[in-house]
């Protein structure tokens, strides 16, 4: 006789711990299945953890800063459950966006205004006080070395950033998903790896459960799609799942570079993370006094959208996948290069490839399904990791409407948010929703 | 002064290396600058930044890629580049002979680095063909080194970490090791500085350098297999160190 479960969550992620978590202390029965070996070992730990507030709509915005309170209160969101790996921490170096033609900045201030975001208004002195090895000068737009222009000298100065002070980043995103399934098991979660899901069965118009590539068979009304870069694998073998969203997901291959911080600079003590659209960069502090060199995926450069089993098939194996592209490690190094004009940059690349799960306007989709019992936390990566404990809440909120009879398409559960009390419209993450064009269709979100 | 640093264009490391046709790796992965060549190239410019008038220039065998490699010595701090062009992957014989015949042809060298071996042949001769070539001598595998006068003092690494210093005269031929230096890494102006550094292309057929005596024919390659397996041991400390201490000498017979 097949296992049976209140919900089984797909996923054992950065997202789907969290919503494991929720369900479990609302009293349901969850198992959370994943191919891989522990939780959090798949893109979110090549995540690079951002926490920041500023996003393209005022939703947006509150609902990044709502996290920042589970951040900050880590360990009693965790219920104090004691973890063997330690617990991951929450690194608070603030947050400093730079205002350029990269950024609808003016957006973004109007929005933390609204929601209450904490933050200074900086001009450049302020900036190179905190910041004494940036350069701000203006190079928009955002080119590649290739480019010729690319080297041209600036002719403008930025005109300041907003600083958000309790911005940072987590000190390590795989472990703080570890963090959060400990927290889990507590309420009674149980977790699986190794198990890779091969089919999500279906019997009497919904969901029924799911079928793993050993042959094993587990039953649960309720099934979470929490895939990441394989979300939309996992959608096309529930029955009319994939077919009923408007909004699809794929993956698409990023890269995270490594340079080390000027010889004579502390970047992992003093510096801050940094948002700028000016070089379509962000950067912070990584381990080793580095500057981790993320990519804001300027318009000039190439996206490679792959299929996730050949890319995590290369991975230490016989493909390209686990290597950085030379050219890309240029572009990424070169453009912060620019800002910070002392930056070692080394001959050899190192960084972090992975992928992204993205929606087609990198929006995530947190709904249900045309087929009932079947809920998704889909589209995240790249700019949902600082969500990630707001999103648990959420899902968890919404699935137990769902199944006591919400009809969420018609009338959108409306999420109270804990700490900020507002409330978020859920209809903004449906699967049906019509391509949203406020957002920055990148990391941004 | 005048100091030569042989460099090589060689896979990363990091790279997944696939072999075609049992013949040749997929050249479609990074290239750079062979790891050890950098701390080359750092002593030459170091050697350069304790004397006036001294010029640096390197020098590499390689295909037409090989000039980003040059370019990368370049944003260290050398001077100029020459870059000895050929279609075809050469054995050591060659290189030492072709880097010779470049080197005379363009200056008279008072050091020549080179790099104390290339991470992709691990050969650990050409600095030893080199040298004969020229008739000069030669130290590899160099931790330390100071000049005075006419003369280097070296310290070379030999079997099981034995140090040995020795007083080398000018010219002479040194291969870099790891130790002896911390190559820097070039900042974005050093690189748009290298950018406009001159190099300069020989063709290798041009260097007439005759035949070597010797060649190296590539019959067969085979990925090396790593077979690296993690084992736990289990139950208590003391059954566990037991085992660990029967498997290091009956199957790793190490101890």
């Amino acid at each position: 006789m097949a296992e049976k479960y209140d919900a089984i969550i797909i996923g054992a992620g950065v997202i789907g711990a969290p919503i494991a978590y929720e369900l479990a202390k609302q009293g349901y029965k969850t198992l959370t299945v994943d191919k891989l070996s522990d939780a959090g070992l798949g893109s979110t730990a090549a995540s690079c953890a951002i926490i920041r507030a500023h996003y393209s709509t005022e939703d947006g915005v509150a609902f990044a800063y709502e996290g920042f309170h589970y951040w900050m209160d880590w360990e009693n969101y965790l219920g104090r459950v004691k973890d063997e790996k330690g617990l991951a921490k929450f690194m608070q170096t603030g947050s400093i966006l730079l205002k350029s033609q990269g950024h609808d900045w003016r957006k973004v201030q109007k929005h933390y205004d609204a929601v209450g975001v904490q933050y200074e208004e900086w001009d450049l002195d302020q900036i190179k006080a905190a910041a004494p090895v940036y350069e701000l000068d203006e190079f928009w737009p955002v080119r590649r070395p290739e480019d010729p222009s690319f080297f041209d000298d600036p002719a403008k100065k930025l005109e300041g950033a907003l600083f958000c002070p309790e911005g940072g980043y987590m000190s390590d995103p795989a472990l703080s998903a570890h963090n959060i399934m400990r927290a889990a098991e507590v309420h009674g979660a149980k977790f699986m790896f190794n198990a890779e899901v091969v089919d999500v069965r279906a019997a009497d118009g919904r969901v029924a459960g799911i079928t793993l590539k050993d042959g094993t068979q587990i039953d649960a009304p309720v099934v979470v799609n929490v895939a990441g870069p394989h979300s939309y694998k996992i959608n096309q073998m529930a029955p009319g799942v994939w077919e009923g969203c408007n909004i699809k997901t794929k993956a698409l291959r990023h890269e995270v570079m490594h340079c080390p911080s000027p010889e004579d600079y502390d970047y992992y003590n003093k510096g801050y993370h940094t948002s700028d659209g000016d070089i379509g960069c962000y950067y912070r502090p990584e381990l080793g006094n580095q500057f981790l060199i993320g990519s804001e995926d300027p318009d000039c450069d190439p996206q490679e959208w792959v299929d996730p089993d050949e890319f995590y098939a290369g991975q230490g194996g016989t493909g390209r996948d686990n290597q950085l592209t030379e050219a890309q490690w240029k572009a990424q190094c070169y453009r912060l290069a620019r800002r910070v004009p002392s930056l070692p940059i080394p001959n050899q690349p190192r960084g972090v490839v992975d992928l992204y799960d993205c929606s087609d306007d990198w929006i995530p989709i947190y709904d249900k399904s045309d087929l009932p019992g079947f809920y998704m936390a889909i589209g995240s990566s790249g700019n949902q990791y600082k969500n990630a404990p707001v999103a648990g809440a959420m899902m968890a909120q919404l699935i137990d409407a769902c199944e006591k009879g919400l009809d969420h398409d018609a009338q959108p559960l409306q999420f109270k948010m804990k700490y900020l009390k507002r409330s978020l419209d859920m209809g903004f993450f449906s699967r049906k929703r019509e391509i949203n064009t406020d957002s920055s269709f990148s990391v941004n979100g | 002064m005048s100091i030569y640093v042989c460099v090589k264009h060689v896979p990363d490391s990091a790279a997944t290396i696939t072999i075609r046709d049992g013949r040749q790796i997929d050249e479609t992965i990074t290239f750079l600058l062979n790891p050890y060549d950098e701390n080359a190239v750092e002593a030459a410019v170091r050697q350069k930044a304790q004397e006036t008038d001294t010029e640096v220039v390197a020098v590499t065998l390689g295909k037409a890629g090989a000039e980003n490699t040059l370019r990368s010595a370049l944003a260290m701090g050398a001077d100029r580049g020459l870059h000895i062009l050929t279609a075809e992957r050469q054995d050591s014989m060659v290189t030492a002979r072709a880097l010779a015949a470049a080197i005379r042809q363009d200056g008279v060298a008072d050091i020549i680095f080179t790099g104390k071996a290339a991470i992709d042949s691990e050969g650990w001769e050409t600095q030893y063909r080199l040298a004969a070539v020229l008739d000069l001598p030669v130290v590899s595998n160099v931790t330390e080194l100071s000049r005075e006068g006419q003369a280097l003092t070296v310290v070379w690494e030999g079997d099981a970490g034995a140090l040995q210093t020795l007083k080398v005269p000018l010219p002479c031929v040194i291969g870099a090791s790891k130790a002896l230096n911390r190559p820097r890494y070039p900042t974005l102006p050093d690189i748009i500085k290298a950018r406009k550094k001159k190099i300069r292309t020989v063709d290798l057929a041009a260097l007439d350098l005759g035949r070597p005596a010797g060649v190296l024919e590539l019959l067969d390659l085979q990925p090396a297999v790593e077979n690296r397996r993690a084992k736990i041991l289990a139950g208590s400390p003391e059954v566990a160190v037991d085992e660990l201490v029967r498997l290091l000498r009956e199957e790793a017979k190490v101890i």
